[in-house]
């Protein structure tokens, strides 16, 4: 009771004070810092702009400001020396414990008027993606929980050392130390969680929980120290270690301390996020896991549950094998590191099985030794929260599974078998996947998924067919819609949140547009089959992919701020334009990644098609107001530029400050100075026509296997021409 | 209230000893005056007995009980006022006795905290902030603090420096009406106002407890050990501290102290303060 009331009166002394009025002030407004200068969020979604950014931002900021307030509010007390007044009347430990649930409180205030001052701004920034579930879940998440963090971080220094000097330096430090050597580890940046993207039309439930992982891990360990910094309080004019002799016969108070450092500890070690996966990307050792001998899958089925509200996975899988060996073998399969796997069973028997503790691009392996039996079926069952891949640890979310969107790739979708050939079928695979009613399946290929069965409690089980022994399936809440040309049918699948985006940038009118040019004077695409293209806008992915049958679109490519891009197009249908037109140039005639300063990649192509589109469509003044003037002006621009006529003062300047003006000139380059290039060697080749049989070539030029990728020279080649012919100068 | 203090030790940890095997009783109601030099020992013992320090030996009781248990009641029982201190100058005079209320565990303090103001005259202050009183009323403001709730055992060390005369008294009296029915312990270096309120005189010097007894007792130590002498007449001699020194149309007239008065030195009625320095002189002789 006593300490209830000191609480109360102890919050309404620290929020008389102007140093507190101002370290809430600053933190309120500090989400304006992940809008101008820290964008630790790199994907280009609304939500990554002008949610994740701003909120760590203000996170970082108002976690080392409530620091520093904790430092100053428990250093006051013994400045003013008010503490000696207060230890007649109470211990110094009740009386800590009271200022630290005063500050939390400071700081869960704090919070509620960061949310209620972004809410409107945030929402006006965002427009119509605008998600509130991610603006009350991001805010007390990427910001809310760094304050806390920093609060008992100062605090505990400040009980250690009881000098408020080297308590900041030993506070500095330790928030130097997230924001430097940690900040690429993701249990260990405290302060700047690692959220490179939120989706704008899918959920992110999965980063979410990743990040209050992270910090409830902290939370434990720092209270944990905080705790045993408390125990340290001088008391009885005691030094250190005599006051915590004194303060640790009470064994209750230790015992919570160490309790708190254990928990920690082990959810630190036991996290359930990603994997060990090893962090050598080039070892390829369960490629190199022996086939077994006479042994053939005949195909195999699969029914997975997913639990969108626990973000977890359960399914049942049966395979078939024959075994003409005679004799037992060992069959390995490649599973998800987070899935536990339990009744195996060979024949209806139980049998022996092992999953690897060393993991390789996501996976553990499953090795199963089958009976010598001529038929087998192998049933498991598998389920579990699935982990990502540990070398994109700074990139979690992708393995998102919630009630808006999910993505279950290979593994992670069902044992993926590595060492049984097929039989004559190649892997025959029945898919079953239960999902909430709301949610469409999409199985990536050529395959289409039906709804088999509806459910009593809302949900329905879709199957669809497959021949493979891997398999990715997105499902969401997405809209279809189908676009026809010259026999071609495009099934675009887009989240339904983007629906007015969409809309605006007239999609579908530019989806015809662009297969129409695009096939007329390329080609088909080669992922494509002869009749049917699935485009299935993803959730943010930093990049795209396509396989027989199926190409992603990340959606990063087509949120409000990328559809506004001048340099795209003059309008939102002309990025959209720009962004399909990538289905040609940049997926299945993939450019390999550019060299910082280069000004060949898939770019210049897309910029350039696109111009040629938007000159069908709209004339040749308004092409060449809009794209080549526009190209002109930046190149000429380009060529002007300081740096650009004095390289080695650019290479005088810091390292970031240098990537940064790199990037802005390799921009130019890419999207300004190429294009402009390809306009005049289609001019040098003979115009239009000449230079679209050029292209044409390229696109279905027959691909090296070791390295399928598009170069400039290869173009130079194509066009009979050489650098210095398309030197602007 | 029964404070009692069995062979209290107190070094601190550079080695330093403060207090020596001290035996002391105090019991309510009663006003005691603390004597003693600087570096005595006075805040101290004092801090030892708001557990604010712990002795390096001995006891000290609290109604019969050891500290260690006794100290949560012992703080709900306690008013103090320390030597030095500070206050939280953001706060108003009412919110800050209304916080060391919260502190002290008082409930409904509202009444206990306007006596306390009306007690050390700043009623007219209640809502000014505490950085804009100045050093009296900021010392009026610490006695406010330590007389909330009425507490059993009141500590005063040094309680009316800064003040003026006329509050000097206005506390002296304050000071006495509450150890009506209190223990009250003072601790000062004014001997005249120990002297007109003081019932009973602790007398530490060097650790040790020199003295305990009433102010008339400790004068009665002092009868035939102090006298008067004109300067002119005086021989240099050890043992012999001059107390006074007066100048007058007849020369310069001089008060001493001593174990035993030369022949030039007028045996007279010694006042408090010569038994205390008298005290203090033949420790230092010993």
């Amino acid at each position: 009771m006593k300490t209830i009331c000191l609480f109360h009166l102890e919050l309404c002394r620290l929020l008389k004070s102007r140093f507190t009025y101002l370290i809430i002030v600053l933190s309120v407004l500090s989400p304006v810092i992940g809008l101008i200068l820290y964008k630790p969020a790199a994907a280009s979604t609304m939500l990554s702009i002008y949610i994740a950014n701003p909120a760590i931002a203000g996170g970082m900021a108002s976690g080392i400001m409530f620091g520093m307030l904790a430092v100053f509010e428990l250093d006051r007390a013994a400045r003013s020396r008010v503490d000696i007044l207060i230890y007649a009347a109470v211990s110094p430990l009740c009386m800590a414990l009271v200022r630290i649930l005063t500050l939390m409180i400071a700081a869960l205030i704090t919070l509620g008027l960061a949310m209620l001052v972004w809410l409107p701004v945030s929402k006006l920034l965002i427009g119509s993606v605008f998600g509130f579930v991610d603006y009350v879940l991001a805010y007390p998440i990427f910001m809310g929980l760094a304050m806390p963090l920093g609060i008992l971080s100062a605090a505990a220094a400040y009980q250690f050392t009881q000098r408020a000097d080297l308590t900041m330096v030993l506070f500095a430090a330790f928030a130097a130390l997230s924001l430097t050597l940690w900040a690429d580890n993701w249990q260990l940046c405290w302060l700047n969680p690692c959220v490179w993207a939120l989706s704008d039309d899918f959920s992110n439930f999965r980063i979410f929980r990743s990040v209050v992982y992270m910090r409830l891990t902290w939370l434990v360990a720092l209270s944990g120290v905080w705790t045993i910094s408390w125990l340290c309080l001088r008391q009885y004019g005691k030094g250190l270690l005599g006051s915590l002799l004194l303060s640790v016969r009470r064994i209750y108070r230790p015992t919570v301390a160490l309790i708190l450092l254990t928990f920690s500890v082990i959810a630190y070690a036991g996290q359930p996020m990603v994997d060990n996966s090893n962090p050598d990307e080039t070892a390829m050792l369960f490629n190199e896991v022996p086939y077994t001998e006479d042994v053939v899958c005949t195909g195999y089925t699969a029914q997975i549950f997913p639990d969108v509200n626990a973000g977890t996975l359960s399914g049942y899988t049966a395979y078939q094998f024959q075994n003409g060996s005679g004799q037992e073998q060992r069959v390995a399969f490649g599973i998800n590191p987070g899935y536990a796997v339990s009744n195996v069973k060979a024949n209806g028997l139980d049998v022996p099985f092992l999953v690897s503790d060393y993991q390789e691009y996501n996976e553990a392996m499953l090795e199963i030794t089958i009976p010598a039996d001529k038929q087998v079926e192998l049933t498991m069952e598998y389920g579990g929260f699935p982990r990502e891949n540990a070398n994109m640890s700074t990139m979690q979310g992708s393995t998102e599974i919630s009630e808006e969107y999910m993505c279950l790739e290979n593994a992670t979708l069902s044992p993926r078998l590595m060492n049984v050939p097929p039989d004559e079928n190649m892997y025959p695979a029945a898919i079953e996947i239960t999902l909430p009613y709301s949610m469409t399946l999409i199985p990536f290929g050529n395959s289409d998924a039906q709804v088999v069965a509806e459910h009593e409690n809302g949900t329905k089980t879709w199957r669809y067919k497959r021949n493979s022994t891997g398999g990715i399936v997105y499902a969401g809440n997405y809209i279809r819609e189908e676009v026809v040309v010259d026999g071609f049918t495009i099934e675009f699948y887009y989240g339904s949140k983007h629906k007015a985006v969409m809309e605006s940038a007239g999609a579908v009118n530019a989806i015809k547009s662009v297969v129409d040019y695009c096939v007329e004077h390329y080609g088909y695409l080669s992922f494509g089959d002869e009749n049917k293209l699935k485009l299935i806008q993803s959730r943010v992915l930093g990049g795209g992919y396509a396989a027989g049958g199926a190409s992603l679109l990340d959606e990063a490519d087509f949120t409000a701020e990328n559809l506004s891009n001048a340099d795209k197009g003059s309008e939102s249908g002309e990025v959209m334009i720009h962004e399909l037109v990538h289905q040609w140039w940049g997926l299945g005639n993939m450019f390999d990644v550019s060299y910082p300063n280069s000004l060949w990649s898939a770019e210049g192509l897309t910029v350039y098609t696109t111009y040629r589109i938007v000159k069908e469509l709209y004339g040749e003044d308004y092409a060449q107001k809009y794209y080549v003037a526009q190209w002109q002006k930046a190149v000429d621009d380009y060529y002007l530029d300081f740096y650009v006529r004095n390289p080695e003062y650019l290479a005088a300047l810091p390292a970031d400050k240098q990537l940064e003006i790199t990037d802005n000139l390799t921009y130019v380059r890419q999207y300004c100075e190429m294009p402009l290039k390809i306009l005049k060697a289609e001019a040098l080749v003979g115009g239009e026509e000449a230079m679209d049989k050029i292209l044409n070539g390229l696109f279905n030029r027959e691909l090296d296997p070791m390295y399928p990728y598009l170069t400039y020279q290869e173009f130079l080649n194509a066009c009979g021409l050489t650098e210095e012919d398309l030197n602007l100068a | 209230m029964q404070i009692e203090l069995k062979e209290l030790s107190m070094t601190y940890p550079d080695g330093k000893q403060v207090l020596r095997h001290l035996n002391l009783s105090l019991k309510s109601p009663s006003l005691i005056g603390l004597l003693g030099p600087n570096g005595a020992g006075k805040s101290t013992l004092m801090k030892l007995m708001v557990a604010a320090l712990m002795p390096t030996d001995g006891l000290i009781l609290v109604n019969g009980q050891p500290l260690a248990k006794a100290e949560r009641m012992l703080k709900s029982n306690l008013g103090y006022l320390p030597q030095n201190f500070g206050l939280f100058d953001e706060l108003t005079v009412a919110q800050f006795l209304d916080y060391m209320a919260a502190l002290k565990g008082l409930r409904s303090p509202k009444m206990t905290i306007q006596e306390a103001i009306k007690a050390v005259n700043l009623v007219e202050k209640t809502k000014s902030k505490i950085r804009t009183l100045s050093g009296g009323q900021r010392q009026r403001v610490g006695i406010a603090q330590a007389l909330l709730g009425n507490p059993d055992f009141l500590i005063f060390d040094e309680p009316t420096v800064g003040l003026d005369p006329e509050e000097r008294i206005h506390f002296r009296n304050l000071f006495s009406r509450t150890a009506q029915d209190r223990l009250v312990l003072l601790s000062t270096h004014i001997i005249e106002d120990v002297q007109s309120i003081c019932d009973q005189i602790i007398v530490v010097n060097h650790g040790r407890v020199l003295f305990t007894g009433t102010p008339e007792e400790l004068i009665q130590t002092a009868v035939g050990h102090v006298g008067a002498f004109w300067e002119k007449d005086l021989i240099i001699e050890k043992g012999l501290h001059i107390t006074s020194r007066v100048n007058t149309r007849h020369g310069v007239r001089c008060r001493a102290v001593a174990d035993k008065l030369p022949s030039y030195v007028k045996a007279e009625e010694p006042s408090l303060e010569d038994a205390y320095i008298y005290l203090i002189s033949r420790e230092a002789v010993q």
